[in-house]
């Protein structure tokens, strides 16, 4: 076993997808009152998925931001503030319980090493 | 991408938003002025805002590579331009005023305060809400920088 394993390239892939769609959110909330804008999305979990089960590395691994088509509501755009707002929080989370998780396995590494945990 | 892009795009729609507000204000200032720079009443303004592509070089190649599925690297918001809106003038019977005509009406911006209000609320929640997203990334930020402790 490696220093860096799997597990670790694949948490460390799924902070960057996170990152990825938290700019993407952030942008559809900026827009939010822009005529004929289409929000963005990143799903970056089947592409993970499926570098599991196919064994590619997800070290190097890009995600794709998507546009998704939604009908334009009465202000003349496809962004609902709500939608955007919960899953702003929800990514948030979703990313602090990821560097939770990095962190906690950092600690198991450096105590292995000798070193006290920070 | 880089690491500061979800802030400096909440940066572009909090800019976008204040300028919203400051025409808002603008127009809720002016509702009583019959005699603007053109000696017409004045005329309600509004913000077009349009979608932002990315600046950097990366960004821009690519946007030009994934042109064809309509993809657009994140950018955020700009203000396209400032426009006058064009409903006629209101017509208010005021005999006593020396604008009046020899009617008696006078022209009176085509302003209503209920409409600015309600777009002051909705503009100043954009703005909160763009706030908040940038905090997001904030806190996301200082977690990763924690991991370094």
């Amino acid at each position: 076993m490696t220093l860096v394993d799997s597990t670790q390239q694949l948490l460390e892939a799924a902070m960057r997808g996170s990152w990825q769609r938290q700019t993407a959110i952030t942008n559809n909330i900026a827009n939010a009152d822009t005529p004929g804008y289409q929000p963005q999305e990143v799903s970056f979990e089947s592409a993970l998925q499926n570098a599991v089960s196919t064994g590619e590395s997800p070290e190097e691994m890009q995600f794709q931001t998507e546009t998704k088509a939604a009908e334009a509501g009465p202000n003349g755009t496809g962004v609902s503030i709500d939608q955007e707002s919960a899953k702003l929080a929800e990514n948030g989370l979703d990313y602090q319980a990821l560097t939770q998780v990095v962190g906690a396995r950092n600690d198991i590494i450096r105590s292995a090493l000798g070193a006290a945990p920070s | 991408m880089g690491l500061f892009d979800a802030i400096g795009i909440a940066g572009t729609g909090l800019t976008a938003e204040r300028v919203r507000m400051d025409v808002t204000a603008e127009n809720l200032a002016n509702a009583d002025t019959t005699k603007a720079a053109n000696g017409q009443p004045y005329q309600r303004q509004e913000v077009v805002l349009q979608q932002l592509g990315s600046s950097d070089f990366g960004g821009a190649l690519s946007s030009a590579i994934h042109q064809s599925s309509g993809v657009q690297t994140p950018g955020g918001v700009e203000v396209a331009g400032i426009v006058s809106d064009s409903t006629p003038d209101q017509q208010v019977y005021d005999p006593g005023s020396p604008e009046a005509n020899a009617k008696g009406y006078v022209k009176m911006p085509n302003i209503s305060t209920v409409t600015e209000m309600t777009d002051l609320i909705s503009e100043s929640q954009s703005y909160q809400s763009d706030v908040t997203a940038m905090q997001t990334a904030k806190s996301m930020f200082t977690s990763t920088l924690g991991l370094l402790k």
